[in-house]
């Protein structure tokens, strides 16, 4: 009963905290390996247990190659998500070759590779990470500059 | 960890945190949260709302971008490569279902399989 309160209260701290600067985006807790001894707290009366656990996380770091899915195609860049990250933002200076179609479905174009448009898969790679601490979230920016990176065709369509 | 300007993947440097962590392949991911979500359904009717917004968008993300679509020879492979067999007959004794389920490999395809990893060992 005890136990089975301390694991809701796990789960629940851990959905809620949503992601910290080391460690990034809180994913899913795997193992509760210990549950401490309880201390009584003195002035609320409430009770204490140190935890120790392993669960999984998922950061983006500077120079690192990704997949994401583009979803906002603007004049000056779009935005990417991937995964929990939704503010990825390739600007049009890092997209070698493309230009802004302005259209219905905005699109960026260009001679030699697939069109960038909303919902297609762009492989990049990470020039700068920021972590906001009044929304518990990150931001990044990627670039297009770099060999193999660009529009790539997904063989596994969302299921 | 020291300061976020030191961070570069490309020479990995990525804090200590993150080093000494295991890295999972995205189908590895969707494997863990997959189940995750199905112990949900079962405790209740509607398990999306149960869910943190990360998890669901990272479980939408692993599955979309799961190269691999066979959690079995995923399984396979990480044992191989955690136990280092030499020769087709001692993978064959360690993970029998190499040559039985999945994509059922003759031995030429795990000889193969053995010395890709092989090579991955020297490397280090």
């Amino acid at each position: 009963m005890l136990q089975r309160s301390i694991v809701v209260r796990l789960l629940d701290d851990f959905a809620r905290r949503k992601a910290t600067k080391d460690l990034g985006y809180f994913l899913a807790v795997t193992t509760l390996e210990n549950i401490g001894e309880g201390r009584v707290r003195e002035n609320t009366g409430e009770v204490l247990f140190p935890v120790v656990f392993s669960g999984i996380t998922f950061k983006i770091f500077r120079g690192e190659v990704l997949d994401g899915t583009v979803h906002k195609v603007l004049k000056h860049g779009v935005f990417l998500k991937c995964g929990p990250v939704e503010n990825i933002y390739l600007t049009c200076s890092k997209m070698p070759d493309y230009r802004y179609v302005q259209a219905e479905n905005p699109v960026f174009l260009s001679e030699k590779n697939p069109k960038i448009e909303k919902d297609v898969v762009v492989r990049v790679i990470v020039i700068g990470t920021k972590w906001l601490e009044a929304e518990r979230e990150f931001q990044a920016l990627v670039s297009l500059e770099g060999d193999f990176l660009g529009p790539v065709s997904c063989e596994n369509p969302l299921d | 960890m020291s300061g976020e300007e030191e961070e570069n993947a490309a020479e990995l440097k990525i804090g200590d945190e993150f080093l000494k962590a295991k890295c999972l392949m995205n189908c590895e991911v969707a494997i863990i949260l997959h189940h995750k979500y199905e112990q949900l359904q079962q405790t209740s009717d509607d398990p999306m709302n149960q869910v943190s917004q990360v998890f669901e968008k990272s479980l939408q993300y692993v599955k979309r971008f799961s190269r691999y679509k066979n959690p079995d020879a995923v399984r396979q492979l990480c044992v191989l490569g955690n136990l280092c067999p030499e020769t087709v007959e001692e993978a064959i004794a360690m993970v029998p279902s190499i040559k039985t389920r999945g994509r059922a490999h003759d031995d030429e395809a795990i000889e193969k399989m053995l010395n890709d990893l092989s090579l991955i060992k020297k490397f280090e």
